[in-house]
């Protein structure tokens, strides 16, 4: 027998004997603080917002994003050129066609009503056309910077031309768009009446960033001999080295503390759709970025080829509208606004902003201080 | 039965005739499953020996890997130790500990990640990676010989006729239209 058990029987006799114990008519409460209580609510209210986090994170893939009305006037396994319709009378003649990069999709430049790039441009007048590449397949792992610039942004550029009747249009590139922007001008100059650039990787001896050191080291060659085409996972794993907490954690942060503001969870939805949503990069296409443009600076050098034609870029004579982002931390402005010192251009300018890399293209600061700046440059070299 | 019936049943097979038949069956042509399979056999054990190489290096560099994390990671607890409030009582306090977290992990790993050291052993990791994958997919192309499968070279070469003829195609087409246009510029002149 337990010691447990050896007490129950006792105890069982004991209470039947025993009268029932009298209770206190005011039982006394422990005394809860004041700030006991606000403690109690805050974390009500954490929790609160926590699981209306976790809900809205669930349903993020639904968010809209690209809603500028447009129409697609070709598409191709590779592309699709959009065209967007006007919203006030066009004042510009020359068409402006947007060369986006192969890296993410291009609907950051129309990310949302308030902060979309091509929306700024066409309330100003302009005709706006954009270049949306398409996901490669393992089908396209031998193209290169040759196919998507001499092939298919030429298609483009001529498609446009024909549509305004006009000779010339404006070249307009981002990130990697601009970089090829910039090589499609040194081939094709006759075709581009200005070129406006944003953020182009140009000298990345000078380049500063994570993504130009974690570049210089890897065996670009092997990658696409095994691999194929840079699987979207690679890309990740490069993104969440890049501010790794004050963006890749504290972002989660200010979510919770902001999850009541609508305006703030819409826009950071649309962000990390944009930022997760990631087509790989075609092997040939990453093996000339990474060992041409990355390792060996044959851009900056005058050295890189297309197909047999090597980019010189001393031959623009265009025109040429240069911004960079102080703050950028994928191309830093040091990589970027060499170009300037590159071409032969007698008309050229180089805008710096206090921002990052896509603040510079999808925020109110661009909306308020970038657009109305670019878009009286273009305007004047326009009509 | 007795023990006599049964010896007598039992063929009398000696060491050395097992050791014949043997030798005579690999001496079939070279053209005999047993030769394929030998030959199968060898080839599939270099590739097991290779992986285990690549695997030996993937480790190696993985620990470099690791050990850099670990010194940033410990770099980054101990600035957050020197930042942060020592006691954590009150909302503000919390909040103060976690500004001190982000910036002191923010720093030691941006340091880590900016700096020649990690670039060059993250590019041996990556490196090993693709190793890996190259060894593995040397077994896997081995099968597909047996199912009567193309190899990845083998589609490769096929992918890069595709392409070259795909440019071909666009060069025609672009050549075709400006021969069309400059007919019709003649023929409206």
């Amino acid at each position: 027998m337990t010691k447990q058990e050896e007490l129950q029987p006792d105890q069982k006799q004991e209470d039947q004997k025993s009268p029932p114990p009298v209770q206190p008519q005011h039982q006394e409460q422990p005394k809860v603080t004041k700030e006991e209580t606000d403690r109690a609510k805050e974390i009500q209210e954490l929790y609160r917002k926590l699981e209306k986090t976790r809900s809205i994170l669930h349903t993020a893939g639904d968010v809209e994003v690209g809603q500028t009305p447009h129409e697609i006037l070709e598409e191709t396994r590779t592309y699709k050129l959009l065209h967007y319709q006007q919203m006030v009378s066009k004042t510009a003649k020359t068409p402006i066609l947007v060369a986006y990069a192969l890296i993410n999709k291009s609907y950051v430049l129309d990310l949302q009503p308030d902060k979309s790039w091509v929306r700024s441009l066409l309330s100003q007048g302009f005709d706006v056309f954009l270049i949306d590449w398409k996901t490669p397949t393992t089908a396209d792992k031998y193209a290169s910077f040759d196919d998507y610039v001499n092939c298919d942004m030429d298609r483009c550029v001529d498609i446009v031309l024909k549509k305004n009747k006009v000779d010339q249009l404006t070249l307009h590139g981002y990130c990697m768009g601009a970089s090829m922007s910039a090589m499609y001008t040194t081939l094709h100059q006759e075709k581009v009446r200005n070129l406006a650039v944003i953020a182009p990787v140009v000298d990345t001896e000078k380049d500063t960033t994570v993504i130009g050191n974690i570049a210089k080291h890897m065996d670009v060659e092997k990658m696409v001999n095994i691999v194929g085409n840079l699987p979207a996972e690679q890309l990740y794993a490069c993104y969440s080295i890049l501010k790794p907490f004050k963006q890749g954690v504290n972002k989660y942060f200010n979510l919770v503390q902001n999850i009541d503001n609508e305006s703030f969870v819409g826009n950071f939805l649309r962000i990390e759709k944009w930022l997760y949503d990631t087509p790989p990069i075609a092997g040939e296409t990453f093996k000339q970025w990474i060992a041409d443009i990355y390792q060996k600076n044959l851009f900056v050098k005058n050295e890189l080829k297309l197909g047999d034609e090597v980019i010189d870029l001393s031959k623009i004579k265009v025109p040429l509208l240069n911004i960079v982002a102080d703050e950028d931390h994928l191309v830093s402005p040091q990589c970027s606004a060499p170009l300037n010192d590159m071409v032969s251009s007698v008309d050229k300018r180089l805008m710096r902003f206090h921002t990052g890399h896509v603040g510079l293209i999808a925020s109110l600061y661009s909306q308020n201080n970038v657009l109305p700046k670019v878009g009286q440059w273009l305007k004047a070299r326009s009509q | 039965m007795t023990q006599n019936d049964n010896k007598e049943s039992q063929p009398n097979i000696s060491p050395d005739a097992i050791y014949n038949f043997w030798t005579n069956v690999m001496k079939l042509p070279t053209i005999g499953p047993m030769y394929a399979f030998s030959k199968d056999f060898g080839a599939y054990a270099n590739d097991y020996v290779n992986l285990g190489k690549v695997m030996a290096d993937l480790k190696t560099h993985n620990d470099n890997y690791w050990a850099l994390v670990s010194a940033a990671y410990a770099k980054a607890a101990r600035g957050t130790a020197e930042k942060a409030p020592k006691q954590l009582v009150t909302k503000e306090d919390f909040e103060n500990y976690r500004r001190a977290a982000i910036e002191a992990f923010e720093y030691a790993f941006t340091e880590l990640f900016a700096s020649s050291e990690f670039s060059v052993v993250y590019g041996k990791v990556f490196s090993s990676q693709l190793d890996f994958s190259k060894a593995l997919q040397s077994i896997a192309e081995k099968n597909f010989k047996v199912l009567n499968l193309p190899a990845r070279g083998e589609i490769d070469e096929m992918l890069k006729d595709v392409h070259e003829l795909r440019k071909s195609v666009r060069e025609m087409k672009k050549e075709i239209e400006g021969l069309k246009n400059d007919q019709a510029r003649r023929v409206a002149t």
